[in-house]
Parts: C-alpha cells; sequence; structure tokens
C-alpha cells in the first residue's frame, strides 16, 4: 500500500492545483532527461529504418525511395555468404562460451576444486579486455607460418607445417568463445551458489542420488540463466566487429559486420545499402533479446530465500585437481598466453616468428605512447587522448543520466516510465555497429559529424543502459522508505537526492562509471564507423596500426589498452564487490 | 463522532476521502484526537488504515476533506492547500526502520535538526538527550548496519522524535520483529511516548499491539470506521459482529433478542441443530427487541464444570483438547456449534467428555449482526 | 495411506556427537524414538536440534556415536557407516518449503515415486491421494511458483509422505507462514501423522508448537538434552530454570534453601534493595541440599494478586509489592510487581484498574512454586 507516491492523483479537484502539482523539482528534471534520453535512442533507430528505403544512384549523388536495398543485400555475391558466416560464428561461439562458463561457474561454485576463490577474479578478465586485441595476440600465436605456438611445437616435437591455424572461421569462433565465457559464467555463477541448498537436499531425501538431483533439479534451476547467458552471447558475437576483421575477413570469411564497415566506410561508401544491412543485423538481434526478456528472464526461479546460505559442495575427490587443471588451462588460453604473446611480438622490431633476445627493444612503445617525440604515430598518440577523453566524459554523463532515469522508473513511476524502461532497453538489443549506423545517417549532415562529439553521442546512446541496470539494481533493493523518512525529517526532494538518495547509491554509480569508462576505453565498433582523422580512438590506433604499420607496433598499444583495462577491473571489484556483476 | 466533537480536537481528519484509480481506499472517514493522546488505527490489509496514515503524512493527496493539526491545514483540496510533507513537521518511524545505512546512529538522530538549521551544539545536545531517551547511547557511533532489528526500531524513534514535532506516525513498526522482541517493544515504545508526549498515530493490524498501546483505538474495514473508543471498551463492548472478531478471539452465534430491559441486560434465545438456549446477556447498542443479533461471548468468559451449576448452563461434548502450558484451548460440541473455550490444564478434560458450560451475564452481550 | 506396521520404524540415536571446526554443535544425544511417535527437538537457534535432524537425514556426518533406522545402522562414527540420505528411506520437510518451481504440484509430489520407479498407474494413484490427504488434489496441474506459502508447505509434506517413508523429518517448516496459517498446518500436520502413522522428529524453536503437537519433547540447550517428557510433564515438572523458562512464561527468583521436610523447602531470597530477606516455601525434588543456591520457578496464573492484605494466607505464601506496570490484552492482563528488587509476572483474568507504585499483595501455593536446583 505504501508503493504509491503523491503525483498520481487521479481525480484532482482543480485544474490549477494539478497545474502547480506538476511544476516540481522532480517533474522538470525528470521531463528534461526523458526527452533528452527519448531524442538520443529514438532518433538514429528512425533514421536508420528511412535511410534504408532510399537508394543511391549509380553516379552516389541522388537517391530515390524503393525496396531496392533489400534486393541487393539478397542478391549481391559477397553478402549471403557473409550472413552464413556470421551464423556459423554466432552458433559455434555460443555453444563453446556456454559451456566454458557454465562449467567453470559450476566447478567454482559447487565443487571443492582447489584455489576457486583466487580463481574466479582470473576468470572474469576477459570480460574487461577486448576481443579484437585477443584476435591480434591469437594471430601472433596461431598465425601458420610465423604463430610463436606454430614455431613452438615445430621446435619440440619437429612437426613440419602448422598445428594451429587461426586465420579462419573458426578461429573467430574459437577467440570470442573463450572472450564471451565469462558473461554464461556470470548469469550462472550467482543461482548456483546462492541457492537454496534445501531444494537439492530435499531430493536427495526423497531418494535420488547426486546424478539425478544434479540433472532434474539443479540443472532446471539455473536453464534460465544459462539460456540467458546463451542469448547475451549470441548477440554480441553477431555485433562483433574486431575479431572477424582480424582473423577471417582478410582470409575470405567476410561477416555482417565487416561487411556493413566496407559497405558503409571507405572510397565508394554506400550509407543506404550499410543501412539496409544494418537492418537486418539489428532486426535478428533485437528479436532475441525480445525472447530473452519475454520467455526467459520472467522463468529464472526464485531460488533464493533471503538467507545466507552455504550452498552444498561437491567432494571431487581427486578429480579436483582434473577440474583445477581445466580452470587454470582456461585462464592460460584466455588471458596468460595472449598477453605473453603481445608481450614478446611488441619488445621486437620486426616480427618474424622467432624470439630474437638480441634484437630486444622498446621502440615499439615510443612510438605508439609517447606522443612527445618526433617519431610517434599520430593514430595511436591521438587514440590515447581520445579514449581517455571519451571514457571520463562518456562515463560520467551516463552515469548522470541513467541515475535519473532509474529515479523515474522505479520511484517516481506512472509519467511515461514504463517507455523510459523500454527505452532503456532498445539500445542493448543493438550491436554498437548497427547503432554507429544509425548515428551516422542522422548526424551525417550536421556540425558534430566527424568530431569527438558523435563519438560520444554513440557511445553513451549504446551503453548508458548498462549503467542504468548498475543503479536500478541498487535503486530497488533499497527501500523507498529510506527516501520517505528524509521528507518526512523536513528535507525537500532535491536535499533528499543529495543527502540520501545518492550516497546510498554511490558504489553503484561508481561501479557502473568504471564498467562503463572500461567499454568506452576498448570500444571499437562505433568508433570505426564514426572516426575521422585526428578522432581516432585507442581501439581504431590499433586497428590503424594492425592495417597500416606492423606486428610489433600493434602488440605494443594492444598491451597498453590491456593494462588499462585491468586497471580498471581492479578498480571495479574493490569498489562494487564481488558479484556486482552477476546478472 | 460529530463534527461538533472534531472541532474541538488537536488532529482533525474531516471527510476524508481517497481513490486508487477506481478504488475507493478510504469512504468519507473523520476523527479527531487530542493533543498527547495515542491514537490506533486498526484493521486487515486493505482496510484503509496505511492510507489513511500515508494522507496525514503528505506521501499521499487526498481527493477530498480536510487534514488539520493544531490549527494549521495540511491538506484541504478544496480550497487547493497541499503542503508537502517537509512542510508538515512530523516525525515518521515506517515498517522497515528506514534508518540511513550510510550514517552512524548519530547522524542518523541529528538529520532532522540539521535540516532545521540548529547550531552545532544544540543539535549535539539534543541527540544525546534522544539517544538516552531510547537507550542507544552506547550505540551512538555505530554504522546502523551494525545494530540489530529492535535497536533501529529504537534508532528510527529517536529520529522522529528529535525534532519535538507536532505528530508522530507509526506504520507498522513492530511486524519485522520476532515475537518475543515485539512484545518488549510495544511496552517500550508506548513508554517513551508517554514520556516525549508527542500526540501518535498507530497502524497495525495486529489487535494486541492495538489493546496495549493505545488511549483510543479506531478499528476500520473496507476504508470506514467501524468502532472507536477506548481499549477496554472496544473489547468488551463492540459495536458489532465484525469489531468483535476481528478483536481477541470470540464465540459468535445468531441469536434472537426476546427481551431488553432499561438497564442493557435482556435475555437472547440460540439455535443451533436440535439444541436451544434461552441465554441472559447484556444488550449492545442498536439493539432492539426481536431483532436478529449476535451473540458474542469470549472463550475466557466461558466456564467448565462436571455439573450442572446454574438453570442457563448447557450442555456439550468436548470435542478437541489442546494443551498449550499455562491453559487449554478446547473445543465443545453443541448441537451444530462448535464452542471455543479455555479452560485450565487442572480441568483434565477429555476428548469425547461431557460437560456444562456456563456464561457469566455480565460479560455475555448481543451486538448488531 | 496405509500405516507402516510391518516395517519397523523406530529411531535410535546413541552418544552422536557433531563439531564443526572448533564449534560442537551437538554432544552425547541419545533417544528411542518408538515406532509412530511424534518427537519434537525444541531449543533456541544454535542448540544444536537442527544439526541433531541433518545427522538423521543424513545431510550431516556424525563425529561421533551410532543411529539405527529401524533395525538398520544407517550412520555410525565409530564403524565408518555412512548412509547417502537418498538410500535412507526418508521424508523430510524444509523451513523452506524447498518446493521445485520448475516442476508442477503434481510431478513435485511424483517424484520420490519416479526415482523409486514405480508404474505410471500407481505413481498417479498415489501423488494424488497424497494431494488429497494434504487438499491440494485441485491445483495438482499448477505450478509451484504460484502457490502461496501455506500451499507449497502442503506439496512439500505431500512429497515427503507419497513413498510411504520410514520416517518423516520437519525442520522448522511453520516458521515462515503467519501466524494464522501457522495455527492452522500445526494441527492440519498432526491430523495427517496420526492418520499416515509415521514416525516423526519435528524441529522448532516454538514452545507451544511443541506443547501442541508432540507425544515426547527433547528441550536442547548448548548442544546437550537438558529434559525428555511429554508437553505436560515438562510444563509441569521442568528439569532447571533453562527449561522452565523457555516453555511458557516463568518469574525465575533466586534464593537458597534454609530448611526441608521431604520435597517441601523453606527459601531464603534476598532483598536487593536492602533490608530484611523474603522467605517462601517451594516444592522440589528431594535431596536439595540445605544452603544450595536455587532458583524459584513462580508461573504467572499461579500467583493471585489482591489490592488488599488477604486475612485467609496462613497456609499461603504471602509477598508484599509494588506494581511496575500493567498490559492490557483483551482476554487478561499481564502485571509486573516488584518485590523488593525482585520480578514478578502476574497474569489477572479480568481488567482491573492497577496504578503504578500500588501496594499489592501477592499469594500463592507452595506446590506452585517449583524449587530448581542449579
Amino acid at each position: 500500500m505504501t508503493s504509491e507516491t503523491y503525483d498520481t492523483d487521479p481525480r484532482p479537484s482543480r485544474m490549477s492545483n494539478r497545474f502547480r502539482a506538476l511544476w516540481t523539482q522532480e517533474n522538470v528534471i525528470t521531463i528534461i532527461v526523458s526527452a533528452i534520453v527519448a531524442i538520443a535512442v529514438v532518433l538514429p533507430l528512425i533514421t536508420l529504418v528511412v535511410s534504408s528505403f532510399l537508394v543511391l544512384d549509380d553516379l552516389g549523388f541522388s537517391t530515390e525511395w524503393s525496396f531496392g536495398n533489400y534486393v541487393t543485400i539478397v542478391t549481391d555475391p559477397i553478402i549471403p555468404k557473409a550472413f552464413l558466416n556470421t551464423l556459423i560464428i554466432c552458433s559455434g561461439c555460443t555453444v563453446l562460451a556456454t559451456f566454458l562458463g557454465v562449467s567453470l561457474a559450476w566447478t567454482n561454485a559447487r565443487t571443492n576444486c582447489p584455489g576457486r576463490t583466487w580463481l574466479e577474479p582470473f576468470n572474469l578478465i576477459p570480460f574487461f579486455l577486448s576481443p579484437f586485441i585477443g584476435a591480434i595476440a591469437w594471430h601472433n600465436m596461431g598465425e601458420p607460418k610465423t604463430g610463436l605456438l606454430n614455431n613452438f611445437f615445430r621446435d619440440i616435437f619437429g612437426i613440419e607445417g602448422h598445428v594451429i591455424n587461426i586465420d579462419n572461421i573458426w578461429g573467430v569462433i574459437w577467440v570470442t568463445g573463450i572472450f564471451f565465457a565469462p558473461l554464461v559464467y556470470l548469469f550462472v555463477v550467482g543461482s548456483l551458489r546462492r541457492m537454496d541448498p534445501s531444494l537439492e537436499d530435499s531430493a536427495r531425501t526423497t531418494g535420488a542420488g547426486l546424478f539425478r538431483t544434479t540433472m532434474t533439479v539443479t540443472l532446471p534451476l539455473v536453464m534460465p540463466g544459462i539460456l540467458s547467458g546463451a542469448i547475451i552471447v549470441f548477440v554480441t558475437s553477431a555485433g562483433e566487429f574486431g575479431v572477424p576483421f582480424k582473423l577471417s575477413a582478410p582470409y575470405g570469411w567476410e561477416t555482417l559486420t565487416t561487411q556493413i564497415f566496407t559497405k558503409a566506410v571507405g572510397d565508394d561508401a554506400n550509407h543506404y545499402l550499410g543501412a539496409t544491412m544494418a537492418m537486418a543485423l539489428g532486426a535478428i538481434t533485437v528479436f532475441l533479446i525480445w525472447i530473452q526478456r519475454r520467455y526467459i528472464a520472467p522463468r529464472s526461479f526464485e531460488t533464493v530465500t533471503g538467507k545466507g546460505f552455504r550452498p552444498n559442495v561437491l567432494d571431487l575427490g581427486s578429480w579436483k585437481w582434473v577440474a583445477f587443471g581445466y580452470n587454470i588451462l582456461f585462464i592460460l588460453v584466455a588471458v596468460i598466453l595472449p598477453i605473453i604473446s603481445l608481450l614478446i611480438v611488441s619488445l621486437h622490431p620486426v616480427w618474424q616468428g622467432t624470439i630474437m633476445l638480441d634484437k630486444i627493444t622498446g621502440i615499439n612503445y615510443v612510438k605508439t605512447l609517447f606522443f612527445w617525440r618526433e617519431e610517434s604515430i599520430d593514430a595511436a598518440t591521438n587514440g590515447i587522448f581520445n579514449s581517455l577523453f571519451l571514457a571520463f566524459v562518456g562515463a560520467s554523463i551516463s552515469m548522470v543520466l541513467a541515475l535519473v532515469v532509474s529515479y523515474m522508473i522505479h520511484r517516481t513511476k506512472g509519467f511515461g516510465s514504463w517507455l523510459l524502461d523500454f527505452l532503456c532497453v532498445v539500445p542493448i538489443g543493438f550491436p554498437g555497429i548497427v547503432l554507429a549506423m544509425g548515428v551516422l545517417v542522422t548526424y551525417i549532415q550536421t556540425p558534430i559529424y566527424a568530431t569527438l562529439w558523435i563519438l560520444l553521442l554513440g557511445y553513451i546512446t549504446r551503453f548508458f543502459p548498462y549503467g542504468q541496470r548498475n543503479i536500478a539494481s541498487i535503486l530497488l533493493s533499497i527501500s523507498e522508505e529510506l527516501d520517505q523518512s528524509s521528507r518526512m525529517a523536513g528535507a525537500t526532494w532535491v536535499t533528499t537526492m543529495r543527502r540520501i538518495t545518492i550516497p546510498l547509491l554511490k558504489p553503484g554509480i561508481f561501479a557502473g562509471w568504471i564498467l562503463l569508462f572500461v567499454i568506452f576505453v576498448r570500444e571499437l565498433s562505433i568508433s570505426i564507423m564514426l572516426y575521422t582523422d585526428g578522432t581516432e580512438t585507442l581501439a581504431v590506433g590499433v586497428y590503424y596500426l594492425t592495417n597500416y604499420e606492423n606486428e610489433p607496433l600493434t602488440a605494443a598499444l594492444s598491451l597498453a589498452q590491456t593494462l588499462l583495462c585491468l586497471i580498471c577491473m581492479i578498480a571495479f571489484r574493490r569498489l562494487a564487490g564481488k558479484e556486482a556483476l552477476s546478472a | 463522532m460529530t463534527s461538533e466533537d472534531i472541532s474541538s480536537k488537536y488532529l482533525q481528519v474531516r471527510n476524508l476521502v481517497k481513490y486508487f484509480g477506481d478504488d475507493k481506499a478510504v469512504d468519507n472517514i473523520s476523527f479527531g484526537i487530542d493533543e498527547g493522546a495515542f491514537l490506533t488505527l486498526l484493521g486487515p490489509s486493505g482496510c484503509g488504515k496505511t492510507t489513511t496514515l500515508m494522507s496525514i503524512a503528505g506521501l499521499h493527496t487526498i481527493n477530498s476533506g480536510a487534514i488539520e493539526v493544531g490549527g494549521l491545514t495540511y491538506t484541504e483540496p478544496s480550497s487547493s492547500i497541499f503542503l508537502p510533507p517537509e512542510k508538515r513537521d512530523i516525525g515518521m518511524v515506517f515498517q522497515s526502520y528506514a534508518i540511513w545505512p550510510h550514517m552512524t546512529v548519530t547522524q542518523n538522530v541529528a538529520y532532522p535538526l540539521e535540516i532545521r538549521k540548529l547550531n552545532k551544539s544544540e543539535i549535539d545536545d539534543r541527540v544525546a538527550e534522544t539517544l538516552s531517551l531510547v537507550d542507544l547511547t552506547d550505540m551512538a557511533e555505530k554504522n546502523a548496519t551494525q545494530l540489530s532489528g529492535g535497536q533501529q526500531q529504537r534508532a528510527s524513534l529517536a529520529r522522529a522524535i528529535v525534532s519535538n514535532p507536532r505528530l508522530l506516525l507509526f506504520d507498522e513498526p513492530l511486524s519485522n520483529l520476532d515475537l518475543k522482541l515485539r512484545e518488549a517493544m510495544r511496552v517500550e515504545l508506548k513508554r517513551i511516548q508517554n514520556e516525549v508526549g508527542i500526540t501518535s498515530i498507530y497502524v497495525t493490524h495486529d489487535q494486541s499491539e492495538a489493546l496495549v498501546m493505545s488511549d483510543e483505538i479506531i478499528v476500520m474495514s473496507k476504508g470506514n470506521i467501524e468502532q472507536s473508543g477506548e481499549p477496554v471498551e472496544i473489547y468488551s463492548k463492540p459495536n458489532n459482529k465484525y469489531v468483535s472478531n476481528f478483536i481477541g478471539v470470540a464465540n459468535l452465534l445468531d441469536a434472537k433478542v426476546e427481551k431488553v430491559t432499561e438497564d442493557g441486560s435482556g435475555e437472547v434465545t440460540v439455535q443451533y441443530g436440535e439444541m436451544t438456549a434461552r441465554l441472559p446477556c447484556r444488550i449492545g447498542r442498536g439493539v432492539h427487541q426481536g431483532d436478529e443479533a449476535t451473540l458474542s461471548v469470549r472463550p475466557e468468559n466461558v466456564h467448565v464444570s462436571r455439573d450442572k451449576t446454574s438453570d442457563s448452563s448447557i450442555e456439550g461434548k468436548v470435542e478437541n483438547v489442546i494443551f498449550l502450558g499455562n491453559h487449554v484451548d478446547c473445543r465443545v460440541n453443541w448441537g451444530e456449534y462448535e464452542w471455543k473455550v479455555i479452560a485450565h490444564p487442572r480441568d483434565r478434560l477429555k476428548e469425547g467428555e461431557k460437560i456444562y458450560l456456563r456464561f457469566d451475564s455480565d460479560h455475555t452481550l448481543a451486538v448488531q449482526q | 495411506m496405509s500405516s507402516n506396521n510391518n516395517i519397523d520404524a523406530t529411531v535410535r540415536i546413541s552418544g552422536l556427537d557433531k563439531h564443526f571446526g572448533p564449534e560442537t554443535a551437538v554432544l552425547d544425544f541419545n533417544i528411542l524414538i518408538e515406532q509412530g511417535e511424534f518427537v519434537t527437538l525444541l531449543g533456541p537457534s544454535g542448540c544444536g536440534k537442527t544439526t541433531t535432524l541433518r545427522c538423521v537425514a543424513g545431510l550431516e556426518r556424525p563425529d561421533g556415536g551410532d543411529i539405527f533406522i529401524g533395525d538398520q545402522l544407517v550412520a555410525s562414527y565409530e564403524q565408518d557407516v555412512y548412509l547417502n540420505p537418498e538410500d535412507r528411506n526418508i521424508g523430510m520437510v524444509f523451513q523452506s518449503y524447498a518446493v521445485w518451481p520448475h516442476m508442477t504440484v503434481f510431478d513435485n509430489v511424483a517424484y520420490g515415486l519416479r526415482v523409486r520407479r514405480a508404474g505410471k498407474s500407481e505413481i498417479k494413484k498415489r501423488t494424488m491421494r497424497a494431494l488429497e490427504l494434504v487438499g491440494l488434489d485441485h491445483l495438482a496441474d499448477r505450478y509451484a511458483t504460484k502457490l502461496s506459502g501455506g500451499q507449497r508447505q502442503r506439496v512439500a509434506l505431500a512429497r515427503a509422505i507419497v513413498y510411504e517413508p520410514r520416517v518423516i523429518l520437519f525442520d522448522e517448516p511453520l516458521s515462515n507462514l503467519d501466524a494464522k496459517l501457522r495455527e492452522q498446518m500445526r494441527d492440519e500436520i498432526v491430523r495427517l501423522q496420526k492418520e499416515v502413522g509415521i514416525t516423526s522428529i519435528f524441529v522448532t524453536h516454538d514452545q507451544s508448537e511443541a506443547l501442541v503437537m508432540s507425544d515426547r519433547v527433547v528441550v536442547m540447550d548448548k548442544a546437550v538434552i537438558q529434559q525428555v517428557g511429554d508437553p505436560q510433564d515438562i510444563y509441569a515438572n521442568p528439569a532447571n530454570a533453562f527449561v522452565a523458562n523457555f516453555i511458557g512464561v516463568t518469574s525465575l527468583l533466586k534464593g537458597r534453601v534454609i530448611g526441608h521436610s521431604n520435597s517441601i523447602y523453606d527459601i531464603e531470597l534476598p532483598s536487593i534493595i536492602g533490608g530484611e530477606p523474603l522467605r517462601l516455601r517451594a516444592t522440589g525434588e528431594t535431596g536439595i541440599g540445605e544452603e544450595s543456591e536455587v532458583h524459584v520457578s513462580l508461573r504467572p496464573e499461579d500467583v493471585t494478586l489482591n489490592t488488599d492484605k488477604p486475612s485467609d494466607a496462613e497456609n499461603l505464601n504471602l509477598l508484599e509489592g509494588k506494581v511496575i506496570d500493567t498490559v492490557y490484552l483483551g482476554s487478561f492482563l499481564e502485571c509486573r510487581v516488584d518485590v523488593k528488587g525482585h520480578e514478578i509476572n502476574i497474569q489477572i483474568d479480568h481488567f482491573e484498574n492497577l496504578s503504578r507504585d500500588q501496594t499489592v499483595f501477592l499469594t500463592f501455593r507452595a506446590e506452585h512454586a517449583l524449587c530448581l536446583a542449579n
């Protein structure tokens, strides 16, 4: 009965009364913010839809309305293949990431695998790193001729040819699979760890053995989490640009994202065709996200009854060392080997596949990081500055928006809050490259095109919902009576926000800020669509180096970006506590 | 209560109406209380008690009526008056305690004084005084999260009374505590309220809390007031079947009023199955000779004996005996009616045994159906 | 449900110990529970009652002692025997209901039969009968998430009895329900248990549940059994001050034995506020020595409050005191009286106007004052 607040009165006695009631501090602020959010999210999507029906003539000057672009994407010699490749990659990546995520979460939460408490943060590291960098690192290791691992095997076992070839569609699945495994892990580990143990105990006392209990009770209970994680992985991998760009596209396996990039950017750019492909990709992902939210998320069972539980832990006996080895192996291939390979490559003036201790140099770091030196490369050093600026400003603005929007959705209620809730979900359904396509066609004629501001706009629109979720989860867990008692103590709405609500949300705000900072620092697929000379970002810098310079330079900048992300991850865990990421 | 009665009171709620959408949560109720009194709004969930409290607090707007405290009008839609909650000078204790977890106990309690811009030394004095009143002096520098439920409730009370507000509101403050603590806290709450003398309104669905704490109780149902009065009056002279059933436990029988005398006593007949009895009783308000009424008899007022000790004794069969330590709950079949009876363990009642029930006519009451 | 007359369903626990790290959860627990008996383990939280139950269930491994169900040894530390819970043929009802949310009511209840590979028609028949017993047959196809707390607990109950286990274990099954529903479910469980005739062990911290439901009550505190007996016996003859205080309401007065004849003791209570000590006569077990420190336990309903000094009290204990406060509870009045620094609770049947600090006279019989050795 206490959930209704005081501006939902349906039967005001006078109009003047009603008008005055609307003109409160909170309503003024919330109306402004919701207008900003609505324009930022809706405008690019509408423009995207509209432009997909505009067909560019052969000369590239004038356009006419038709379904021509849709015909093109079906009849084009490359696009249908790219579509098929995308589906293969997404399916493979989803299977691999789900298997890895669930098995790691289970060994970690429910077995006596040694060292599981300190293994967990390492399992989550890939979540904070860039898959694009992962692809670069794995290219250095698994390239057939010069790959470190192939050389290693040749040297040790005297094998002719190569053991691994990472430069194909399977390589893309491998790298995205290991990098997205933490997504599934996060969806599953919380419900495994906090599951009321009596749910399983009662199966045991009813007469079911351990295996049967696991198959008929434990697994079905976490299934909604597994499915949600799997769908998120599918959608994320569908929108992944960096990995296929590095590993498969150069070798003949195009994907939708690499095709959108090729068609929309470059010398004979056709934004309208790009928009049409983005529409196709967006349609798939939005559909899947809708399925997840409509059918799967509501099925997640309340298996947590509020008490602190010690979960049932399975004694694996000597098998626990196998589980330990498995977990270490994952960390090795997902984190340690890539970082070591980047380090090795970055210390050579040129990379020819063998370690040459006498040639070791720091010149690549000088060139990519020391912006004050003559020989520094602008695309790299600009990228550092621009990314730090975008990440700092973008995360800050996003969190302010997120705060007000969360407050509106979960506190003020009524008054269009369902619409805001919806607007906060929409960007999550669109891969960055799709949304960037929309932003591009929307603002191409305005002064912000070709500035950092268009990047900022793209970043915030696409990612502020992540911050919003971070705040909303805390806001939902703190009682509304905490705010109300401040009002009763005599404080106005603004004072209450300043002294009660915001301090209570502080951990969520900081955690969200750092999360967004990391996302922005490594962001590639929006940046690649919207940058121009001078507005390169860190990831674009890496892209530039890998495309136009050599591998050691690329590795140096990649490692710098990775270190920045790792520092943010440590800060995030300090501030947000261990389980802040879970679902 | 008539409007003249209310107009002399400290707190006045007049013709309060509140809708949620199309649901009428509060249906034109009026009441008032004297300064310093402790009033309880009692009723099941959805009866409108919390809505009434929220309306007084200013956390809900109302559709019509007026709320006035000590000469200050809080809200009156017909004159476009709506004082926001922070301007009403009210202390409130919530069900969830609502102690701010990012502050210490002292900071929590000092907050209303800081908002009122008192100077530092005065704030320190008043906080210390209030904390000692609620017996939390030792916890002053503890973080709110380190307190137990009972201690959080004391801190919440201290925060509500520290600014010496016009009015103190309680929204089911004890319902999150366990039974033993709840019983201790209700006595404690009442003691502190007595000491500070702030006019208080208390909302609960727990009738025993209402009986223990209140100077006056208002029993509500479906947005209306069923009865108001002192606890003893409500318990021993319920206006109707609803109140009798809600407060305490009662045997409620369909009865026909045979006789009403001037001193308020009379006789009724009750019939269940083949059993009939004519019982002397008191006659409640609004009950007349010849009416169909409800006879209300509390289980503790039913006396059990193995011999017939009075003309109006009735004979029944013990159906069920539940041992509860200091007393025995039993069910006695009489025709088609099952009496709830409280007996003494030393009576050693056995299931299936025949016994006689006798009723004290002073504690047997015919009320409106 | 047929009763299990043909199988031996006693539970025998001897010398049970259980430690969690340095903490002793259960120490030297011994009991023989008869077939069909309803035994309650009662005590405050942390007293070891739940641990004992979980040892019987096989959810904890004992660190000492033996547990027999019937003539089957299910756990023994000394002989290194430990049967998994699924091999003990027991039923268990949990505090959190633990009804599986991904199954229907029917599937929840049928689970134990499917595990036992019962035939399809038998599963259907027996599941529906169990559901009828708990009054949920009309909700068989509903998902467990759509049920209220009370209904979930009924599902849990049906699930635990459907395969006719030898013993059913209850781990505070009523504590998540609200007061009205709790009483209702309490009566229901007793009825069902009598009907099915199944040996039951029930864990609770609520003394009224224990009094109402049990054939025998085991009172535990600090990992050790304090008293075993039927409810009336435990209420009337508590073995020590802990039991007296935990079961029902009582005033415990600290005093010293100064003389006795058989089981009637003369006791001196020191005056806490100074002055002459108080004297009273109390009943106790024989063999409490002169000069021993004792507690006198006095139930509120056994004390009579007089506003004037009674004249006919030669055979009664008489104490003079002052009213501390009264609490009106409708059916009775609770009154606390200060007698030279000792606080005595009294229950008065009818409303009476007593003011604070009013002088009152308390009378009670020697057989209602229990002398408990420390």
